[in-house]
């Protein structure tokens, strides 16, 4: 089994010929999910060639789902991704039942919202502690951090656990939840469960503000970048948000209704990318954890918005590396606003509801913020509820045009470096953006000795 | 309380052969009764998620489809120890990386159960699709029967 991407990574940095030539080629980008490649080749400190490479993310699940029933959608794209297995769940069910005008009640939204949240404090605690720990503490992976900073270690891995554990008890099972259908729960938390995961929630506070401390006394090795970049996210008036509101950006007050996604995402071709790229007001933009921060700071919950201070984010940073310390501050968030959620669940009584599904012909679109960006889905049904078209955006493909626009404006800026320290700069730089190259394919590649 | 063994499927059924190891497990969620205090998981592609799944047992079986130069459907055991990784390269990292990167995680922290077994399966095909290759299809039943005798053996029985 694999998680995700192309197993293999080939660095074959070039050697400094005359001092003169600079040359790195970066095959798969270690420790990011799929495979990407970095191309660089300088001469006399004039960028010749700056490139981020991907292949399109394979569409054939678009093709898969046509021809089923509704009722199968959220299991079939449930397991495009492990690490995103909510987020595509939720952006499917949300999309049927914009489709079929099926209505959910508070109770589900708040359970549907405390799930997720569960899948986002799993992955960016992967993400922080896994990916952009190693980077900042100088290992190569996860592997030897384990022995030299065993307790960063440890508390990521309680963080990680404790997201697994809200999936496991609301979802059915760690991943690719099996509760959770258009229209409500097949199975409901009971209230003993619950106020588990709020004991559980609250012992985790220590941690998230641990990993937060341990970010805070390395951030000075998180580059110093800015470039003017749009964000776009998922906004509400009075939320920070993960799971409702219309698409917003910080280039303009206009907000998008979510089914009219097509007309923010608008993918185009470019030479130099198998890969769609996204656009909206500029020629690309920028989705995750630093575009729902730009656009919702202002609403964080109080231990967010401390942690926040501390490492003094401020609304409308345009910094990419600063995506990790957003990812530190939405684990507070997701915290704080899941015991909200549990409270609210609670007092409110749980009702035993179960979908309630009039099937009928229709178009929808769903949209939620998956850890990495928002996630669009787009499904057509007949009038038996069978697909007949779909179409799914995922946040890393938003991301690639963007990426390539940092790359241009930031390797001029750090060309007279060292080779490796150029390397490991716009590495780390893809990394930021935690992106998601669709995991398609999972088997182990051994050879027996 | 976790029970001492736990059998984990992995894979992603949306790819054909990849998915072998959930179809194993599948099956095996089905054999109520043979399976007494021992769990079966589907993990699908939990990733990190299998550090705390195996966390606190004494034995965990792996089925998974697996890259050996065999046959399409050939089963083998074997060991972490027993095999190298083709992606074990340098930088290799756990968020890209594999079982083995895992499971040698979850032994740096002294999580590790004592006895780890994986169950590899030759695949034929790792295509999109939610149909396995005939020749893995035809042979189902005798991998869910291995890894049955795996757990008798196991439980002396």
């Amino acid at each position: 089994m694999r998680f995700g991407g192309e197993p293999y990574l080939v660095i074959t940095a070039g050697e400094e010929v005359m001092t003169k030539t600079v040359e790195v080629n970066v095959h798969h980008v270690t420790r990011v999910e799929g495979h990407g490649n970095i191309t660089l080749r300088a001469s006399d400190g004039n960028i010749e060639k700056v490139e981020w490479q991907v292949p399109e993310a394979p569409r054939f699940f678009e093709a898969m789902v046509r021809g089923r029933s509704y009722e199968d959608i959220q299991t079939i794209v449930s397991r495009i991704c492990g690490i995103c297995s909510v987020t595509h769940s939720f952006a499917a069910i949300k999309a049927i039942e914009a489709a079929m005008d099926i209505k959910v009640s508070k109770q589900t939204d708040n359970i549907r919202m405390l799930l997720h949240y569960g899948e986002q404090l799993e992955s960016h605690a992967l993400h922080v502690g896994y990916l952009v720990a190693p980077d900042l503490l100088g290992q190569n992976s996860v592997i030897p951090l384990a022995k030299s900073h065993p307790d960063v270690v440890k508390t990521v891995i309680r963080l990680h656990r404790l997201g697994n554990t809200i999936m496991e008890v609301l979802g059915g099972r760690m991943t690719h939840p099996v509760t959770v259908k258009p229209g409500g729960f097949t199975v409901l938390p009971t209230e003993a469960q619950l106020l588990e995961l709020k004991q559980m929630m609250e012992d985790s506070v220590p941690d998230i503000t641990t990993l937060a401390d341990v970010v805070l006394s390395l951030a000075d090795k998180l580059p110093v970048f800015e470039r003017e970049t749009e964000y776009i996210a998922l906004v509400e008036p009075k939320h920070y948000s993960f799971y409702h509101g219309d698409i917003g950006s910080t280039d303009t007050d206009e907000v998008k209704p979510v089914n009219e996604f097509e007309s923010v995402v608008n993918e185009y071709v470019t030479p130099q990318s198998t890969a769609k790229w996204a656009k909206w007001h500029r020629d690309s933009y920028m989705v995750g954890a630093l575009a729902r921060y730009n656009l919702g700071a202002d609403h964080l919950l109080p231990l967010a918005g401390k942690i926040a201070r501390k490492f003094g984010l401020k609304k409308g940073c345009c910094n990419p590396y600063m995506n990790n310390v957003a990812q530190v501050i939405e684990c507070a968030q997701v915290a704080e606003h899941s015991l909200q959620l549990i409270d609210e669940v609670i007092s409110a009584g749980i009702k035993d509801e179960k979908p309630d599904v009039k099937v009928q012909a229709g178009n929808g679109a769903g949209a939620v913020e998956a850890p990495r960006g928002i996630l669009f889905h787009r499904y057509e049904f007949d009038e038996k509820g069978i697909c007949t078209g779909a179409n799914l955006c995922i946040p890393t493909n938003q991301n690639h045009g963007n990426i390539q626009k940092d790359f241009e404006a930031f390797a001029p800026q750090i060309i007279d470096r060292e080779q490796n320290e150029i390397r490991l700069l716009l590495e780390m730089l893809v990394r930021a953006y935690d992106p998601c190259i669709s995991c398609s394919t999972h088997y182990l590649d051994v050879e027996f000795i | 309380m976790k029970q001492a063994i736990v059998i984990i499927g992995l894979g992603n059924i949306l790819m054909s052969d990849e998915g072998i190891g959930v179809r194993v497990a599948q099956k095996l969620q089905t054999c109520e009764g043979v399976l007494q205090d021992v769990e079966v998981i589907e993990a699908g592609t939990a990733g990190m998620g299998i550090l705390h799944a195996i966390a606190g047992r004494q034995k965990v079986v792996f089925v998974d489809c697996a890259m050996m130069k065999e046959e399409p459907g050939m089963m083998r055991r074997f060991t972490p120890g027993d095999v190298i990784s083709n992606k074990s390269l340098p930088g290799r990292s756990l968020h890209e990386g594999d079982l083995l990167d895992i499971l040698e995680l979850s032994r740096q922290l002294g999580d590790c159960p004592f006895e780890v077994v994986i169950y590899g399966i030759e695949p034929r095909s790792t295509a999109p699709g939610e149909e396995l290759s005939p020749q893995l299809a035809s042979r189902l039943a005798d991998y869910v029967e291995t890894v049955l005798a795996e757990i008798r053996n196991a439980s002396g029985g």
